[in-house]
């Protein structure tokens, strides 16, 4: 049987009096894709560094495709995109690529075929002759991805990935990851967005102030799906049934004819609103309450 | 569709000649010169001063203003004074780029995506030095022959060994570019270079104070200034290549016109023993070694 992607057992970090990382413990499975969901100083990206070998641990052990944290050959299969990070500005997005597939020891056969593809992926067609210092910081995030990508990597450890993306880059960045899962590469996916690992991820560690609170799917966890409250006027009897499978509905009683609808997949209100039209009702206000989600999180890290 | 590829068979990557590490980051390092205009920079400028100093060496012999005793005199005192600008000009950009290499380049972000691949940070840092260390003797090399070279063509004065004292200022170039990674290792960029350049001076000072002991006899002084020639080798090497480019009997001249004549900083009456050598060498793999020990076990 393959070893875990990664094993950590009391992983530890101190810098001087400062504890960043207090006795992690996790296993991630190869293939699944792990959210490593905390609020900034958590010690995410310390843990990161650790698993990767750049940063020695204090205490504790951890295993990465079956081997020590930050072995040189394991380091062939890893693909990383930090947070903070920058490639030459001199260079161009393709030497960038060419540069990285050479200190992967890659054949030079390959990589321009590698490049081409990373540029795809990444939605960079056409920008791969351009000067990496005339990208935004966006388009700089996507070639990080994109160099996180290059030789096919068993893991990929991708630290804040969509910190500089727009919406639209947010979703590519999803679709990227689920066909990564697809293709049975191992993600760790290190974000602060709920939203994010609520989209792609199969489990995740939920992680404060250097200590793992909980870890599991998502409904393990308890976590609230996003909700929506609604105002509707003439939808006919029986309307629940036929919307029974958006989430659970509750009527509020009060002023107007609020419904409320919670556990409904994220992105879906939209096409909510095109069913009441079509069973007749009027939808007057829609107030899509995103905070469930964050509240049950902050719920959680305050029984830390 | 799917965005990604598919995974491709491994043998479908075929793994033909590979670089090593080293020189992909040396060759890196070059190609970075010469892109941000370094090189571009330091050839105009040099060019400019060998240009001018051509001027300067024609007047100097065809002037008419001094006889040709006095030209004898002046001619290899002029070319130590310009040969010791560019060794300032290699010193401190050594000093520079050597700061920037490692240190800059951790505070931009640029090594954390470097080192996360499958090679030693010490790869990493070898291969820098190597590239810069090529770029200073490449520089050394190109301006120290086109300097010689008009000096010939306007005065028709060679040295007696121009390419020793080349030798030696890229030497000490490399010198302090290695003690400058190292620290660059460690401190922040502004503060490795300024420290950098700091000892240059503080080394320069002590080999001026220890001429000046060895002809007023202060024998404390001459000690210093011999322990500092150990501590770095900087000075101990800019002497050398100072000997490499005075004839002898320009020497002896010096000593008979002037009772205080060896206390002149850009005199050298010796060539630097094989010892001073050998130890030079052995410093610079010493510095080079703990740089490259210090970075293996840096934190990013």
């Amino acid at each position: 049987m393959a070893s875990p992607a990664i094993h950590a057992i009391e992983l530890s970090k101190r810098y001087r009096a400062v504890v960043a990382l207090a006795g992690l413990s996790m296993t991630v499975a190869r293939g699944e894709v792990f959210g490593f969901l905390g609020p900034n100083g958590a010690g995410k990206t310390t843990a990161v560094k650790l698993l990767l070998g750049l940063a020695r641990p204090t205490g504790g052990e951890a295993m990465v495709l079956g081997a020590p944290a930050g072995d040189l050959q394991t380091r062939r299969q890893i693909g990383y995109l930090p947070e903070l990070f920058r490639f030459q500005s001199w260079l161009t997005a393709r030497e960038v690529l060419f540069l990285h597939c050479k200190l992967m020891r890659l054949g030079r056969q390959s990589w321009a075929v590698q490049a081409d593809e990373a540029l795809h992926v990444v939605g960079l067609d056409g920008r791969g002759d351009d000067k990496v210092g005339t990208f935004s910081k966006g388009m700089q995030q996507r070639l990080g991805l994109g160099v996180a990508l290059l030789g096919e990597p068993a893991l990929v450890v991708l630290d804040e990935p969509t910190s500089a993306l727009d919406p639209v880059g947010r979703h590519h960045v999803r679709v990227i990851i689920r066909e990564l899962r697809d293709r049975g590469t191992t993600v760790f996916l290190n974000t602060h967005l709920l939203e994010e690992a609520e989209h792609v991820c199969d489990r995740v560690t939920i992680i404060s102030k250097g200590r793992s609170l909980a870890t599991g799917t998502l409904a393990e966890l308890k976590v609230r799906r996003p909700s929506a409250r609604l105002r509707v006027t003439g939808l006919p009897g029986g309307w629940w049934r036929r919307l029974a499978s958006f989430g659970r509905w509750t009527e509020e009683t009060g002023e107007g004819d609020w419904l409320l609808v919670e556990e409904m997949a994220a992105g879906r209100v939209p096409e909510l609103v095109a069913a009441i039209v079509a069973l007749g009702g009027r939808v007057e206000a829609v107030i899509p309450e995103q905070q469930s989600l964050e509240e049950s999180f902050l719920k959680l890290l305050g029984e830390a | 569709m799917n965005v990604v590829p598919e995974r491709r068979r491994m043998s479908a990557v075929p793994e033909t000649r590979k670089m090593s590490p080293v020189l992909t980051i040396a060759s890196l390092t070059v190609r970075e010169a010469v892109r941000r205009r370094l090189v571009a920079a330091f050839a105009v400028i040099s060019v400019v001063l060998v240009g001018a100093s051509g001027w300067a060496f024609y007047k100097l012999s065809h002037g008419g203003a001094f006889t040709s005793g006095e030209t004898n005199l002046a001619l290899p005192q002029a070319v130590v004074l310009f040969m010791f600008m560019f060794s300032f000009v290699v010193a401190l950009s050594a000093s520079a780029v050597g700061s920037l290499a490692v240190s800059g380049e951790i505070d931009s972000g640029v090594l954390q995506t470097v080192v996360a691949r499958p090679v030693r940070r010490s790869e990493v840092m070898l291969g820098k030095w190597l590239g810069l260390a090529g770029l200073l003797g490449g520089y050394t090399a190109i301006v120290s022959g086109l300097q010689l070279a008009v000096v010939y063509w306007a005065s028709g004065f060679v040295p007696p060994d121009p390419a020793a004292a080349a030798a030696l200022v890229f030497a000490e170039g490399v010198v302090l570019l290695t003690l400058v990674l190292l620290l660059s290792t460690r401190l922040s960029a502004l503060a490795a270079g300024v420290i950098g350049i700091a000892l240059f001076g503080l080394a320069w000072l002590a080999g001026v104070g220890g001429t000046l002991a060895t002809a007023f006899n202060i024998h404390a002084l001459h000690t210093a200034s011999e322990i500092s020639q150990y501590l770095l080798p900087t000075d101990g090497l800019w002497q050398g290549a100072i000997y490499y480019l005075e004839p002898s009997s320009f020497v002896t001249q010096q000593l008979a016109g002037s009772p205080v004549g060896q206390g002149d900083p850009f005199l050298a009456l010796a060539a630097p023993s094989w010892q001073f050598l050998a130890w030079a060498g052995i410093w610079l793999l010493l510095v080079l070694a703990l740089g490259l020990v210090s970075f293996e076990r840096r934190e990013l």
